[in-house]
């Protein structure tokens, strides 16, 4: 438990816990930490969205919500440490795993925070896709607020004396706009997580249409112009 | 002040832990089934069954409705408008879902006028003549799904083919 603490450092003193990525005090425990951490946090939040339909879309949401953020992560995370490196960063390459696990770790939390709001509605509501808004909605903020914290620790871990820090901040917001678009994408590939009503239970649905096509869809229908079938 | 803080930052922690020990229970009560259904709650699929669910199985054309404790089929597009549905109210599911439910007599837009003893079956811009009381009651209709109609407006509707077919010309209000 902890892993616990160095959550909570996090979301606490966001200032020292940075400075100690930049100083690469204990980045494997930190590592650890926030991967265990996130995990579990996941994975209830994906338990949750799944057991809106069946124990089995609980279960596989529950694999598949971690897998969702870790292979964005994974995916996602040399184009960084790249790109930070033309531009003259002297970061380790687990220093930016850290930093970005740090984002991740902080999205996760929100998630677990908000995941009594939404076994609520899913135990008030049968309207499919005021849930899957609703869940889309919920990993909106947190994954703006993780980002946010991605952006701060960028900030705090550079130094403001050296050559390219104004590119480097570009770079790391370019980066969250390609995150945003890989891990909808795989969200898309990895679907469902909410589970269509009267549907049997599908590990992942055939490959076809995209996630902002379905989320314009899915508000149609809530609205009444659009009905998705 | 430095034991404040410590108190301050295990708070966090345990509201964590018991976050997470509250949300691993509250995930098993709701996949374990409980109710007299021996379901899930939510049961299986997000579905309610409750009057006026309205679903279609993923590979039928056919539509029900639930009512009175039974899936009624909603015989023809005038019928399903009429009744105020709209396609966001139909839940898609999954095959032989129906199987295992009780299906009702057909749903069907059914009129009739004050002063006429005639009953019709409207569909879209016409209407049926039923025959006879023995008609009514072998096509499955029911009496409390027969709405009054002005006269006036029955008269103006043109006539389809009576039921059963081949019963002659049709009654006029």
């Amino acid at each position: 438990m902890n892993d616990l603490a160095i959550i909570e450092t996090i979301l606490r003193n966001q200032r020292q816990f940075f400075s100690e990525i930049k100083q690469r005090v204990n980045l494997g425990q930190k590592m650890r930490a926030m991967i265990i951490a996130s995990l579990i946090f996941f994975a209830l939040h994906g338990a949750v969205m799944g057991s809106s339909h069946s124990v089995w879309q609980a279960l596989s949401s529950a694999a598949k919500l971690p897998l969702l953020f870790l292979a964005t992560l994974v995916i996602c995370s040399p184009t960084l440490y790249f790109f930070n490196l033309l531009f003259g960063s002297d970061q380790s390459p687990t220093q930016h795993v850290v930093l970005v696990l740090t984002a991740i770790t902080v999205t996760s939390v929100l998630l677990l925070s908000f995941s009594p709001i939404v076994l609520f509605f899913l135990l008030t509501t049968s309207h499919y896709q005021f849930f899957k808004l609703l869940n889309v909605a919920v990993f909106a903020i947190a994954g703006l607020i993780g980002v946010t914290f991605l952006i701060r620790g960028a900030r705090l871990m550079s130094d403001p004396e050296s050559e390219g820090t104004q590119t480097r901040r570009y770079v790391v917001y370019l980066w969250i706009v390609v995150y945003a678009f890989v891990g909808s994408q795989m969200a898309w590939a990895l679907r469902p997580f909410v589970g269509a009503p009267g549907l049997g239970f599908e590990l992942f649905r055939q490959l076809g249409g995209n996630f902002y096509a379905n989320i314009f869809a899915s508000i149609g229908e809530i609205l009444g112009f659009l009905t998705v079938r | 002040m430095g034991i404040k803080q410590t108190q301050t930052r295990s708070h966090g922690t345990r509201l964590m832990k018991q976050l997470i020990i509250g949300l691993l229970v509250a995930i098993a009560l709701v996949n374990i089934p409980l109710n007299r259904h021996g379901t899930t709650l939510p049961d299986t699929a997000s579905l309610v069954v409750r009057d006026g669910l309205v679903v279609k199985e993923e590979n039928d054309e056919g539509i029900y409705v639930y009512q009175d404790g039974q899936f009624r089929w909603i015989s023809n597009m005038a019928t399903f408008e009429a009744y105020g549905f709209v396609w966001g109210d139909v839940h898609i599911v999954g095959d032989g879902f129906l199987d295992r439910s009780k299906v009702g007599p057909p749903l069907s837009l059914l009129a009739k006028c004050d002063t006429s003893p005639h009953v019709y079956v409207l569909e879209g811009e016409t209407k049926r003549w039923i025959r006879d009381i023995e008609t009514f009651v072998a096509e499955g209709y029911r009496w409390e799904d027969v709405q009054i109609v002005p006269c006036e407006t029955l008269r103006k509707m043109p006539d389809g083919e009576t039921i059963p077919p081949n019963s002659g010309p049709p009654k006029q209000p």
